[in-house]
């Protein structure tokens, strides 16, 4: 027995030893900015990257034709200028010639058509596919209706020169671009490497940052672009960690090993006083979707009812995010956003509409059930949405939390009476957020449909004149949120951050993108 | 030895072909599908994924193309790790966890046994109520709670070690000891009780009676006996240790494999819930085989059949 324990000793500390002269530990003096990932990036292939951790490293490795400016307007980046043809369908981008990618090719029209060919291509199977699907003969390629990749509507007209056909005027179609699903890629690498194209040891970008290592699971590595057209940016290194769990990432932040941090729900009370803390805006939406095929939620006059016996204000109390209360679906920050649309609340038109409907008592409604995905902060919400229904009608209203995929094949399959979800912006124009409840959105669970609706939202993409467009995106909010109520909207929410204050150049914006490039450390060397 | 040995790595191929298909449908029966989005996919973009992936074909097709791939050692790719097989996902994870997990048994054994023993050879005393109170605790504290204690103490307050991330040898002390203090704690438990119940044996008796001491009677008699159920479970506990704890490693930041038995289960990312499984159940039935073949090493009288 003592020969086995001694062996295993032996064993366990021999092991140890080799671990640790594993470990290579890099000196030196260098710049870095070091923050967390909530999870390992899915992929660094900008056709395949859907996340919001993915995107966050490609978009310091690799530019597009544009890219947001503080405003988050579209700006020239690769494309030095676009032109737009008359009717609106056409745009012709002109590249700088000073782009290289990290191997000393230049950047060309021709990287740009073959990405956005290979993101529609079927064989790519990209879901973000239908970022193109404005673009003529896009959606039918990638559906596989037509096989020749020649007859959609991108074009190279010559090497610097990279022409794009819509199918009808988008006038969100620049912000787009600045999508990383649109950055330019190499053929010759991506055929030549296959799946391994996005590996440290290959992959080649123009942005300002390269890719140094990747240590899956847990940390990569991005190191300076020494050529990059904008000029090296001013940090050597930054240093992505992968750290799932907030508390631990926030724990780091104390601790001196991460530079910026999100705070978890939790912590934000204790941090709101602390010299580090930053709150900013974010589009991204919360709403309550009524299933209208459903009772008693296929009355209007109920929804219109169980929506104004919400009194918002107590959400931002409640969740204590720095929540703003909303009534209306188009985000603060975005273009038609208007706060005086939505049922703001009203207990005697709530109460009258429910008599109206003929439930003299909230007693008198069929069983209701409130469904949400399980998280704490859905569950905190919807209670104290249960205890608002209660108390403001007298409606017993049962919760129902589900596993997050569950939850999605239950909404897909025969949504609940009343669902949560929420929106994040892909773009910044109320588009992306309207086109959810067009009576063709997949992403529509409540099963309303209103043709007026879905002119105002088809219009509305089109129109060039912005005080026509605000007035038709006011009118479908109206439908949205007041006359039809399939939704009843609950807040905005808001970035809730640490960011140590040696770092400076940091623009936080609403749709949560971080861009380094600009990013200085005062007097302070990792 | 060789031909038992032999034998019982055949016998594992049914097991494992068993425990892949019973992990393949049940997990296809779960509700949700790897694809499912909050942003729902246009059904032509959800075809050509299904299509890529032969989602879109008959499941017992599906079932024989996994089967077909796994004769070749090719687990398939991950439905969640665009690009990266599963055979990459577990040859970057599988090293971390097994390196964290023998340092959490190392501690789990050289605690456990000392505790257990101290408790056996100073039964009813204040040795033995602290060893059975720490035993106690260390059951009964989740290894979330004993992270946190740990973060708290040893990072925050004191500064000592590193609150996460895997950067150096001092990076493994923490998360090893979460990982490690429940198994010690069992242990101990195990051999304190091993030890009581072998103290009332005959032989005992006898050698009391030749006059040794009490240290003599349990070091060189008692112990010999009493170590055999922590060697029973010692298999099944490397096997558990080694493959990772999704508590420990999500909050320690350990890039091993333990977070995949939740992770890939919540993606639906049924090529990786198959190879953890696997994984594991192999593992399973490696550490039993070696528990078996080291028993006659420690009890002359059992034989190997």
């Amino acid at each position: 027995m003592n020969r086995f324990l001694a062996l295993l000793i032996a064993l366990s500390l021999g092991l140890g030893f080799l671990w640790v002269a594993n470990q290579k530990e890099e000196s030196g003096n260098f710049s870095a900015f070091r923050m967390n990932l909530s999870s390992e990036p899915p992929t660094l292939d900008w056709s395949l990257a859907t996340d919001n951790v993915s995107i966050r490293v490609i978009e310091n490795l690799m530019e597009g034709l544009t890219e947001y400016d503080a405003e988050l307007r579209p700006i020239p980046a690769i494309a030095k200028r676009w032109d737009v043809s008359e009717d609106g369908r056409v745009y012709t981008f002109y590249l700088r010639p000073d782009v290289y990618w990290s191997d000393g090719l230049q950047v060309t029209a021709q990287h740009f058509e073959y990405a956005w060919k290979r993101l529609l291509n079927p064989k790519t199977a990209s879901e973000y596919a239908y970022f193109l699907y404005d673009i003529q003969n896009a959606a039918e390629y990638n559906a596989g209706t037509i096989k020749d990749a020649a007859l959609v509507g991108v074009k190279t007209l010559d090497h610097l020169s990279f022409q794009v056909t819509l199918k009808k005027q988008a006038v969100y179609f620049p912000a787009i671009t600045t999508f990383t699903a649109t950055f330019p890629q190499r053929q010759d690498l991506i055929e030549k490497y296959g799946d391994r194209w996005t590996d440290p040891a290959y992959l080649v970008v123009c942005g300002p940052f390269l890719l140094k290592e990747w240590h899956h699971e847990y940390r990569l590595t991005l190191v300076a672009n020494e050529d990059y057209y904008g000029g090296r940016p001013s940090l050597d290194r930054v240093i992505f960690y992968v750290v799932s769990e907030e508390t631990t990432a926030l724990t780091l932040y104390e601790t001196g090993d991460l530079d910026r941090v999100t705070l978890p729900p939790i912590a934000i009370p204790k941090y709101k006083s602390h010299p580090d803390y930053v709150q900013a805006p974010f589009l991204r939406g919360y709403y309550y979707g009524f299933n209208v095929e459903k009772a008693p939620f296929d009355d209007v006059r109920v929804r219109q009812a169980f929506s104004m016996a919400i009194n918002r204000e107590e959400i931002p109390r409640i969740l204590k995010g720095g929540e703003l209360p909303a009534t209306s679906w188009i985000p603060a920050g975005m273009f038609a956003h208007n706060p005086t649309i939505g049922l703001s609340f009203n207990l005697k038109k709530a109460q009258r509409l429910l008599t109206e409907a003929g439930y003299d008592s909230g007693s008198d409604l069929p069983p209701i059930t409130l469904a949400f995905n399980t998280d704490p902060t859905n569950r905190l919400l919807a209670q104290n949405i249960q205890a608002q229904w209660k108390r403001n009608l007298g409606v017993s209203v049962l919760l129902d939390n589900m596993e997050w995929k569950v939850y999605l094949g239950q909404l897909k399959q025969d949504a609940p009476q009343v669902f949560r979800l929420g929106w994040g912006a892909d773009y910044p124009d109320p588009d992306n957020f309207m086109n959810l409840f067009t009576s063709t959105s997949g992403n529509n669970n409540t099963r309303w449909g209103n043709p007026d609706y879905d002119r105002l939202i088809s219009e509305g993409a089109s129109e060039l004149d912005a005080s026509k467009r605000l007035h038709l995106y006011d009118k479908a909010q109206r439908i949205l949120t007041e006359s039809d109520a399939p939704i009843m909207p609950l807040f905005f929410a808001a970035q809730n951050l640490l960011i140590r204050p040696s770092i400076e150049g940091l623009t936080i914006n609403a749709m949560d993108l971080l861009s380094l490039k600009k990013v200085r450390l005062k007097g302070e060397i990792h | 030895m060789l031909v038992y040995f032999l034998r019982r790595i055949l016998w594992a191929i049914p097991v494992l072909w068993l425990v892949a298909t019973i992990t393949f449908f049940i997990m296809h029966v779960v509700p949700g599908g790897p694809f499912d989005r909050e942003k729902k996919l246009p059904p032509e973009i959800q075809a050509n994924i299904e299509a890529k992936y032969h989602l879109d074909e008959p499941i017992l097709i599906q079932y024989s193309l996994y089967l077909k791939g796994l004769l070749k050692g090719d687990l398939g790719p991950s439905y969640k790790y665009v690009g990266r097989t599963v055979n990459d996902v577990i040859s970057d994870t599988l090293p971390v966890s097994i390196q964290l997990g023998l340092v959490a048994l190392l501690i789990a054994l050289i605690v456990g046994l000392i505790t257990g023993i101290t408790s056996g050879a100073f039964a009813n005393t204040i040795w033995d109520r602290m060893s059975m109170f720490f035993a106690t605790a260390g059951i009964s504290i989740p290894s979330f709670v004993l992270g946190a204690l740990l973060i708290l103490i040893f990072s925050h307050y004191l500064k000592l070690l590193p609150p996460a991330l895997w950067e150096n040898a001092r990076s493994v002390i923490l998360p090893a000891c979460a990982l490690g203090l429940a198994p010690a704690a069992y242990i101990a438990r195990l051999i304190r009780a091993s030890i009581l119940e072998e103290k009332h044996q005959d032989y005992v008796r006898t050698a009391r009676a030749k006059g040794f001491s009490e240290m003599m009677i349990l070091l060189r008699h008692v112990l010999k006996n009493a170590i055999a159920p922590v060697v029973t479970i010692i298999g099944p506990l490397t096997a558990t240790l080694v493959t990772g704890s999704f508590v420990v490693e999500f909050i320690f930041s350990v890039p091993g494999m333990g977070q995949f038995f939740i992770t890939a289960v919540t993606n639906r990312d049924y090529p990786l819930i198959m190879g953890v499984t696997l994984v594991y159940a192999a593992l399973i039935v490696l550490a039993n085989l070696l528990v078996d073949l080291l028993y006659p090493l420690i009890d002359p009288r059992i034989k190997l059949e």
